[in-house]
């Protein structure tokens, strides 16, 4: 067998890496699978966990009857049949094949369909319709073991290249689904909905801090200031909001407010790192510790006296009409407030622009190199600028999702250092807006854990404290290049000088 | 398009990069600019593509004085220009890359990616390249298909100038084949050439005209139907600096180094030191000539332990140092004047006295308990100050500070305070004034006297006739023949052209 050479990239050379990479992940989910034999499924058979999926009945589809179950059943194989082998039906295949991440999509929503009818005759309850849920704890965690080990037993064999991390991060999410019943055994009811549901309101700070990361190191600078754009977002956004008292005008020039105060922060970064060629690091940190010092200045001196420029003001909570209606995804992604929403378009905007537009292609060079920008007549500093002042600006709009977005009022310390944890995000998402996002939601998911966990603290065995470290613990395994093959922009930190 | 450059001087500090420069390349016609690495054609290019900024002088397209201010203004004169170091970016695609900085969008600012495709082959076809896949990766195909990519850049620039920095350097010979296909090609379909390189049988391979530069200046312009190989390389090497070095006739002792069979291979995996044997005696200086580029560099990374060779021995004094670390070299008694002083020789930021202990400091003299002997480090760097004469206001002040020929004085005596058993320099006076030289040459030729045995190589060729007492010429990677520095010039031109041993008379 021919050994790899990291530094020197040929096509073999990846595929020798990827192929060793799914080996390696194979036997982590093997390892995994094993974990939840050995400690979910030792529980005292006689425990069961009751899931409650607790949405609104009344505006739940009416999915219920047998038939539709069975069409839906039906779609779902179908639709996971195509996705699997796209060349089986050529005429579909074909979309899955040009348009990127459309199969994964469609493999998602197939599993969905494929699921829910499942869980309908599983759990259905007098009124026809999926409240709760019994499981049977050990019984899962075989059923949970025994999966992840076959797909790690079949990812190290086969060494599938290209899905090895979604296998990954799947098994990761069985996982904890597998703790979460755990821990909830035979006592209170688990709210998986409400969970979930959070999880997604907490990610969204951390979705538009390693958005904003993305954008600026893609452009070749690295935006350690994010605490700091946080920091002043949250805390100008709801001053802003309280002196109108939450009228909902204010509430949309708040978050521009907090948009704007991230961008002077971004800016002041973009003249010192581009035009003085400071130290990026160094300046990132020392604004963060500006906004630090003001904020703590700002609350005991400004808002402890006059607390109605501090108040709880909330955005508003939308429920999409239609797709808050289905069950258990609904309520989690389509029934959210604002600023969730506006991430989520953020992403998907910033996706489309980096990878598919002029002003894209420019920014990626930039960071890539520079100096091949500057000979086809790019001007790099300006990008540059452009780049940094934008991420300034999401960061701080992000920074409103810690005040506006749950409606609390500003405290000093409340960002937490989530502005540090959103870089290893970025670095977890691979530099790209949807890594990012899956990323966000995947920390997120871990944050609302230990924050619900206080329900069943004599359920658990190891200390809470651990759960709450987790968000901490796994950003340093993604930092110290743990997970995947982390490639960053070439330039990335790189000053730029003409000559 | 008629270019001209008009009396072009570019300083850089104390050094003139290019120093009245005067070039015309004609429509049509394959320009080659000939000269050694530092003889300022790069610095001339990057003029012409207004990568920086010339101090005097003028450029003139169509007979019309023109301003290029930075590479936006060359594009738009139509110059483009290959470097040497692509300007790709690696993980971009080969569609990417070319479209970069004039992307077609539609509707804006979503990247066409349709149009762009289509003008990319048709632009391929156009010129016969051959470029398989748009959306490849540039950093996964070969060095050749990646210049024939930026070649495509620079033609979709609609570009009638193509200034191509040393474009064979990275090739292989079938690549190389290939390339000169592609530029006949484009002359053909009237674009000039600028064709910069060191290697002088591509040159008259291809070449119009042929423009020599050496230190800055143009020496010569030629056309391959009045010159030869031997012609341009006696111009490239030229003879402006007399050396004079007085020595004895050597006695030479026993065997020191014995290289049997040497290979070496360069950073880019490229075979560059081929099968080289030669062995030095105790009290010779064995002086290796040849233009640059033709493995010298890495025959003295692999002497001095910095590059490991891919096969052959380095015996010295009947033990075998191949494939051991640096220190084990030091250990062994070699010394080491680097080619680059800046980088490998000293550490600018540090003292005078810190350089010259660098590579000593684990000698019980420097060390104290758990630390540096700093008294001691001290008190050998004003001697060392005093009896190798370097100039500076003391020996505590910063070694990037000194001048060049003072800085070298540094590394040489650092070098020349260990017990050495060979000393091996690598381009010793290279930017150097003359008193520097003559400095170091007297201490090549005492520490020779004392018994030491002394490679020295250098792509001036009146040094190694000054300094050797036998003479290795190479060239490709090969040593074409040993032979005593009274040979002809004639003769070593031939030699460092490749014209191996059989067809020397000697």
């Amino acid at each position: 067998m021919t050994t790899a050479t990291r530094e020197i990239v040929t096509l073999d050379n990846l595929r020798i890496i990827s192929r060793t990479r799914s080996l390696a992940y194979g036997i982590t989910l093997m390892a995994m699978g094993a974990l939840e034999i050995l400690w979910y499924g030792s529980t005292d058979s006689k425990l069961h966990t009751t899931i409650q999926f607790g949405y609104n009945t009344a505006t739940v589809w009416p999915v219920v009857s047998s038939f539709l179950r069975v069409i839906l059943l039906l779609a779902g194989i179908a639709i996971i049949a195509v996705a699997v082998r796209p060349r089986s039906v050529a005429r579909i295949g074909h979309i899955f094949e040009t348009v990127r991440g459309s199969r994964t999509i469609a493999i998602l929503i197939g599993a969905y369909l494929f699921i829910w009818p499942v869980f309908l005759w599983w759990g259905i309850n007098l009124h026809g319709q999926l409240r709760t849920m019994t499981v049977d704890v050990a019984l899962t965690g075989y059923l949970f073991g025994i999966m992840s080990i076959g797909a790690g037993a079949l990812m190290a064999w086969r060494r599938f290249d290209r899905s090895a991390s979604g296998m990954l991060y799947g098994g990761l999410l069985i996982f904890l689904l597998g703790f979460l019943i755990w821990v909830a055994r035979g006592s209170l009811p688990l709210q998986l909905t409400s969970i979930l549901a959070s999880a997604v309101a907490v990610s969204t700070f951390l979705m538009f801090g390693s958005l904003s990361g993305t954008l600026c190191e893609r452009a070749g600078v690295v935006n350690i200031a994010i605490e700091g754009q946080f920091m002043a977002g949250a805390l100008a956004s709801i001053v802003f909001a309280s002196a109108f008292r939450g009228s909902g005008i204010s509430m949309t020039f708040a978050l521009l407010l907090a948009g704007l105060f991230g961008a002077l922060f971004g800016w002041i970064l973009a003249v010192m790192a581009l035009r003085y060629q400071a130290n990026q690091i160094i300046v990132g940190v020392v604004i963060v510790a500006f906004c630090t010092a003001m904020s703590q200045f700002l609350t005991t001196q400004v808002l402890n006296v006059h607390q109605n420029l501090d108040g709880s003001y909330g955005l508003p909570v939308w429920a999409i009409p239609g797709l808050s209606h289905i069950p258990l995804i609904g309520p989690v992604l389509f029934d959210q407030n604002v600023l969730v929403f506006i991430a989520f378009a953020a992403v998907i905007i910033a996706n489309f622009a980096l990878f598919r537009t002029r002003w894209g292609l420019r920014v990626r060079s930039v960071g890539e190199k520079p100096i091949a920008a500057e000979t086809v007549g790019i001007n790099v500093v300006h990008i540059r600028y452009g780049a940094v002042i934008l991420g300034g600006f999401i960061a701080g709009v992000g920074g409103a999702g810690f005040t506006l977005g749950p409606g609390s009022p500003f405290t000093y310390g409340m960002t937490a250092g989530y502005g540090y944890i959103a870089l290893a995000i970025m670095i977890f998402g691979r530099w790209r807006p949807y890594g990012a996002l899956m990323a966000s939601l995947l920390f997120g998911f871990t944050i609302a854990l230990s924050a619900n966990l206080n329900l069943y603290l004599n359920q658990l065995v190891i200390p809470q404290q651990f759960i709450t470290a987790l968000p901490y613990l796994i950003t340093i395994a993604v930092v110290s290049g743990l997970v995947g093959r982390i490639r960053p922009p070439a330039a990335d930190g790189v000053p730029f000088q003409r000559h | 398009m008629k270019l001209e450059l008009r009396g072009i001087t570019k300083r850089f500090g104390s050094l003139t990069a290019n120093s009245n420069v005067n070039l015309v390349v004609n429509p049509g016609e394959i320009h080659c600019l000939l000269g050694e690495n530092g003889a300022g054609k790069s610095t001339l290019m990057n003029i012409l593509y207004g990568l920086l900024i010339p101090d005097e002088g003028q450029i003139l397209i169509d007979d019309e004085v023109v301003t290029i201010a930075d590479p936006k203004d060359a594009v738009n004169h139509g110059i483009g220009m290959v470097h040497q170091h692509f300007m790709l970016i690696p993980v971009f695609s080969v569609a990417d890359n070319v479209i970069l900085g004039s992307e077609p969008v539609r509707p804006w600012p979503v990247i066409d990616y349709k149009a762009a495709t289509t003008r990319l082959l048709e632009l391929a076809k156009e010129y016969n390249f051959e470029i398989d896949d748009p959306n490849a990766t540039v950093e996964n195909l070969p060095i050749g298909a990646q210049q024939r990519v930026e070649i495509l850049k620079a033609l979709s620039h609609d570009a009638s100038v193509l200034i191509l920095d040393e474009p064979t350097a990275v090739l292989t010979p079938q690549e190389t084949d290939a390339f000169m296909v592609i530029l006949r090609s484009l002359k053909a379909s009237g674009k000039s050439i600028i064709f910069i390189t060191h290697k002088l049988r591509e040159v008259l391979a291809l070449a119009d005209v042929i423009t020599v530069m050496r230190l800055g200046e143009i020496v010569g312009v030629t056309s391959p139907a009045e010159t030869d190989e031997r012609g341009l390389a006696t111009l490239m090497v030229g003879r402006s600096i007399n050396f004079v070095v007085e020595k004895n006739p050597a006695t030479p002792g026993d065997v020191v180094l014995e290289v049997q069979a040497l290979y070496v291979e360069d950073a880019r995996g490229l075979t560059s030191v081929k099968d080289v044997s030669f062995d030095v005696r105790a009290g010779e200086i064995l002086a290796v000539a040849g233009v640059q580029g033709n493995g010298q560099t890495e025959l003295v990374e692999a002497l001095t332990g910095m590059r490991h060779p891919s096969s052959g021995n380095i015996v010295l004094n009947g033990a075998n140092l191949a494939g051991q670390s640096v220190r084990h070299f030091l250990n062994a008694g070699v010394g080491h004047v680097p080619e680059d002083r800046q980088r490998y020789g000293l550490i600018p930021s540090l003292s005078i006295s810190d350089n010259l202990v660098l590579d000593q400091l684990d000698d019980s003299r420097f060390r104290r308990r758990f630390g540096r002997n700093l008294k001691a480090i001290k008190a050998n760097g004003a001697a060392l100050r005093e009896s190798f004469d370097i100039r500076a206001q003391s020996e505590e002040a910063p070694v990037g500070a000194l001048s060049g020929g003072n800085q070298q004085k540094v590394v040489m005596a650092r070098e020349l305070s260990r017990e050495l058993k060979i000393l091996i320099c690598s381009q010793p006076t290279r930017g150097l004034d003359v008193g520097s030289i003559e400095f170091m040459h007297r201490q090549i030729v005492d520490i020779r006297d004392s018994g030491v045995a002394v490679i020295i190589v250098s792509s001036e060729l009146d040094e190694v006739v000054a300094l050797g007492d036998r003479v290795a010429v190479l060239y490709d990677g090969e040593i074409q023949a040993i032979v005593p520095p009274s040979t002809s010039r004639e003769e070593f031109g031939l030699l460092m052209a490749g014209a191996g041993a059989d067809k020397a008379t000697l």
